[in-house]
């Protein structure tokens, strides 16, 4: 039986999709991005003690005066400004209000639809069925494909995967309109629309708003998974603490999120209350309606405003630099490093964190500037295959640095070919997309003894914590190692021999560049062109870092004490 | 001047239609097109007429199919087969448009359950038919409330139905459509949500409005009682078809078949009165404890001539009349010495057509008792009007069942 090549298909349709409707995608990436700095930009003009007084009266109210909401809105948020998490918090708001507001306009027509017309409805269902079901991250693959990285593609993702909750309620909703109410609009001679807005919305509304409710919980769910592929915000945190196995840092993040996330549920649930039936009924005076909508129209112009102008920046770009990196210590030390010397340089650099294999395709079709974070020949041997043509390389950064398979020094192999039953014949990885998982799925098909190995794949963190359990035990245990790196100055380690070579030789990381950053950015490109530096060097920012030290100021730190070498990089 | 005419109408639903609507021309039973084809005949080539300003009541059991042969005449269901004509036009045929046209200035609907608005007030829920037709806001206004107060609920116009009785919301219901000045109003079941008693005073106000309004009502019910009390001429359905045309006397006299007997028997035997049907609250004085002054301020009050005398235990004791009691006030008298003992009375579960002997020869209201308590009074003006009501109405029946 043949395997039916379905990946494939898949492959090629969504190339094909790219190619096609590249202009569309583009234009949707520049103007969400922009609208949505925009909005981000305005929501940090109100200083952050104004906003979290304003939402605590805000939760006053609408709670009637209880006092469980405002309190825990105030100190929550309180905490969270605390926490230093303020600005990570609103990009996580903006994602998630986007988010839910492309989910409405889309999902409530669909549900309507879906309500007056049955074969839409057995149309449609599965394939909501199938939206809810398919894990987030499958969604985030095309989301880079269509529209690269950054707050786009995260929103892209959360439609998709947050959509079904509103179209499922609406059309429950309309349909649970008495059959009674419906006839009597239909035998007075009311057209479709004027059941739909006169009798049927009006009726499904909190049905409806409950839809709203979960479906703005599972965006929210949905940015944190984003933050792989560049969402900002404060999934960002939580994933690094996950990739760096920082219990502290991902529990604080986390927190944040749960505090968002509740007081959120709870505005709208106290908008879906049924009011008490007033024996008067509200309506705004024409005074108050053209006040509104003045307030409304401002609203909008300002992030529109924004939006241009953060546009604008774009189109100019002459002062934006944009590193990606992925969340490795290695690569945490050597980009913050870099980051922080172009700031010196006065750019404004925003640091990316991504998985490994998206880092390679946003360099390669210009999303990003640069990486300092190419190991070559062997570790990136897939990427550079792929995106040669596509890439500028600028060089080695640092020199020497090693592959393997790593155990502690108690374990009596010697070589990779020593390898028997240990560990429980498990070789305990970083992420699935790293360069050293694929060369130990290599090293286990090449070498005999290993045939019954398996590679376990999880995050550079769970690593290092996996690793650092099993030594306290005097456990062995056999990992995809790489130096530099923190461990080997904080355990006892080596390498195992590897006469295959499967697993490399010495590798040099090297620094790659867009095309035409030269063209655009010749200044910053020749500071990332002369970055070079030694082992000791990156060794010294990530023992730092690796004792709890904030990756940023661990960068000054070195700089600081090594203006020299930083000069000689500005000014070659 | 026949206003609506309908010829031929069917209605099946369910798949295999053309089957199952050829059977239907062969005239072959429910039954069998139910086991052959799986359709279900809901109404089965019906034929009538009804006239300008004529009370039309449909009447049948449950599943009879009224309901949907009422929605059939406006097309909130579409007919499978025949034709709907109003003044001469055939709705069956009409484009959306002009169907739209119709339903908003022809025929408006009452439905069992209101069908009021809740998220709307009274008077938003008023005006529905008329904002549906694009009227303007203040003339719209102006006609619902025109129609509140006919209905005399101006004073909830802010209110939500939820906030009303039953009653008031079918009133609301009614005002709704008649705020559309509609030439004919179809009512389906519109009082069977209602208690008894706010029932029959909706019917009464019915009659009261078609007196003044002279509009075509097709009316639906599942009672006989309402339909003789109501319609001018009444159709009994079964299974979908019709099985008998005319008035309340016709059905009640000549019952086409053993069906209509049987549903008009029925009913007469299940309402045959008695006296605790008929009989009315009786204005009483407590001889014990009143004295004479008490009982002519009583009757003044009440305007009437006479008293039922009751003791301390609410036991029947006889009768003070007006003159017995002056007499006694003069003389002083306590209002036992001047009773007058003799009293016809009648036990609770006596026929009215015994009453109607009795009553016949007696002076004085009889008295319904229950051993020898006073449960009420039986007037002559009651028994007319039990028997008058439709309920009865065939006096030759009462005494045979006596």
């Amino acid at each position: 039986m043949q395997k039916l090549p379905v990946a494939d298909w898949i492959e090629s349709l969504t190339e094909w999709m790219t190619q096609a409707f590249a202009g569309f995608f583009s234009f949707l990436q520049n103007s969400g991005q922009g609208l949505m700095d925009g909005i981000t930009q305005l929501l940090l003009l109100v200083p952050p003690i104004v906003m979290i007084v304003g939402l605590t009266l805000i939760a006053f109210f609408i709670s009637k005066e209880k006092l469980s909401l405002p309190i825990f809105t105030g100190l929550g948020l309180l905490f969270i400004l605390n926490q230093n998490l303020w600005n990570d918090l609103i990009s996580t708001f903006t994602l998630v209000l986007i988010s839910s507001l492309v989910s409405i306009i889309l999902g409530v027509p669909l549900g309507i639809l879906m309500a007056k017309n049955d074969k839409a409805q057995s149309i449609i269902t599965p394939i909501l069925d199938f939206m809810q079901t398919m894990p987030g991250f499958v969604y985030l693959i095309p989301a880079v494909a269509f529209f690269g990285i950054g707050m786009v593609p995260g929103v892209f993702a959360s439609v998709i995967f947050a959509l079904p909750p509103t179209v499922r309620f609406t059309n429950l909703g309309i349909r649970q309109v008495p059959k009674e109410l419906v006839e009597a609009s239909d035998s007075f001679g009311g057209t479709g629309w004027q059941k739909l807005f006169k009798l049927e919305l009006p009726l499904a509304k909190n049905t409806m708003l409950a839809g709203i409710n979960q479906t703005t919980m599972l965006a929210l769910s949905m940015v944190v998974t984003a933050s792989m592929i560049g969402a900002p915000g404060l999934g960002r945190g939580v994933l690094s603490a996950l990739q760096r196995a920082q219990v502290g840092n991902g529990f604080v993040n986390g927190v944040a999120l749960v505090i968002l996330a509740i007081i959120i549920d709870r505005f709208i649930q106290y908008i879906n209350k049924p009011k008490k039936t007033a024996t008067k009924k509200k309506s705004l005076t024409i005074e108050q309606k053209k006040k509104r909508g003045l307030l409304i129209t401002l609203a909008v112009v300002l992030v529109a405003i924004f939006g241009v102008t953060s546009l604008l920046n774009k189109e100019k770009g002459k002062e934006e630099i944009n590193l990606a990196y992925v969340e490795w210590d290695t690569e945490v030390a050597s980009t913050n490093v870099i980051g922080e010397v172009l700031r010196e340089a006065g750019y404004k650099v925003t640091l990316t964190p991504l998985d490994n294999s998206i880092m390679w395709q946003s360099i390669a079709n210009g999303e990003t500037d640069a990486m300092v974070a190419g190991w070559l020949p062997n570790t990136h041997e897939a990427y550079i295959k792929k995106y040669q043509d596509k890439v500028d390389p600028l060089g080695v950064n640092l020199k020497g640095a090693k592959i393997g398979l790593v155990v502690p020094t108690y374990m009596d192999v010697d070589s990779i070919e020593d390898l028997d039953q240990e560990a429980q014949q498990k070789i305990t990885g970083i992420e699935p997309g790293a360069g050293t998982v694929n060369l130990a799925n290599e090293t286990v098909k090449t070498y005999p003894n290993l045939k019954d190995w398996t590679v376990e794949t999880s995050s550079s963190g769970a690593m290092t914590v996996a690793l650092g359990q099993a030594i306290k035990k005097q456990e062995p245990i056999v990992i995809t190692g790489w130096s530099p790196h923190w461990m080997f100055a904080k355990y006892d380690l080596k390498y195992l021999k590897d006469p295959k070579e499967t697993m490399g030789t010495e590798e040099n990381i090297e620094t790659f560049a867009r095309k035409g950053l030269k063209e655009d950015q010749p200044e910053a490109y020749k500071i990332l062109k002369n970055f070079e530096w030694e082992q000791k060097d990156i060794e010294s920012v990530m023992l730092d870092v690796s004792n709890g030290e904030d990756a940023q100021a661990a960068a000054k730190k070195w700089i600081d004490a090594n203006r020299k070498t930083v000069d000689s990089w500005k000014s070659k | 001047m026949v206003k609506v005419k309908v010829e031929n109408l069917t209605k099946i639903f369910g798949k295999k239609n053309q089957t199952a609507l050829k059977m239907v021309e062969e005239h072959r039973s429910k039954t069998d097109i139910l086991k052959k084809t799986g359709a279900t005949v809901g109404v089965y080539d019906v034929n009538f007429d009804i006239n300008d300003g004529e009370i039309f009541v449909i009447m049948g059991l449950s599943g009879s199919g009224k309901s949907t042969l009422i929605r059939l005449i406006n097309r909130l269901i579409e007919p499978t087969s025949g034709h709907i004509y109003i003044d001469g036009e055939d709705i069956s045929k009409m484009t959306k448009e002009e169907l739209r046209e119709v339903r908003r200035h022809k025929m408006s609907m009452v439905f069992q359950n209101f069908g009021l608005f809740p998220h709307r007030t009274i008077l938003e829920n008023t005006e529905l038919g008329l904002e549906l037709r694009g009227v303007s806001k203040e003339e719209r206004v102006k006609k619902a409330e025109q129609a509140l107060k006919n209905s005399g609920l101006i004073s909830f116009k802010d209110q939500y139905p939820t906030q009303l009785s039953g009653g008031m919301q079918q009133r609301v219901g009614l005002a709704r459509a008649l705020a559309n000045d509609p030439e004919i109003l179809l009512m389906d079941e519109a009082f069977s949500a209602l208690d008894p008693l706010i029932r029959r005073e909706m019917q009464d106000e019915l009659l009261d409005l078609q007196t003044s309004v002279q509009k075509t009502i097709i009316f639906i019910t599942h009672d006989l009682n309402e339909a003789l009390r109501i319609g001018d001429r009444i159709a009994l359905m079964k299974d979908g078809q019709i099985m008998q045309i005319g008035t309340g006397e016709d059905i009640l006299t000549n019952p086409a078949n053993d069906y209509v007997r049987e549903f008009v028997e029925d009913v007469d035997r299940s309402k045959v009165l008695t006296a605790e049907n008929i009989m009315v609250p009786a204005l009483t004085t407590n001889i014990d404890v009143d004295g004479p002054a008490v009982a002519l301020n009583k009757m003044r009050n009440e305007e009437v001539s006479l008293l039922m005398a009751l003791n301390k235990k609410r036991h029947l004791k006889g009768i003070i009349t007006a003159e017995k009691a002056i007499q006694a006030r003069k003389e002083k008298l306590p209002l036992t010495e001047v009773v007058e003992p003799e009293i016809v009375s009648v036990s609770r579960d006596t026929l009215v057509g015994d009453i109607f002997e009795i009553i016949y020869d007696s002076p004085t209201p009889i008295a319904v008792v229950d051993g020898s308590r006073l449960l009420g009074v039986i007037i002559r003006g009651s028994v007319i009007e039990a028997l008058a009501s439709g309920s009865n109405n065939n006096d030759e029946e009462v005494l045979k069942n006596a």
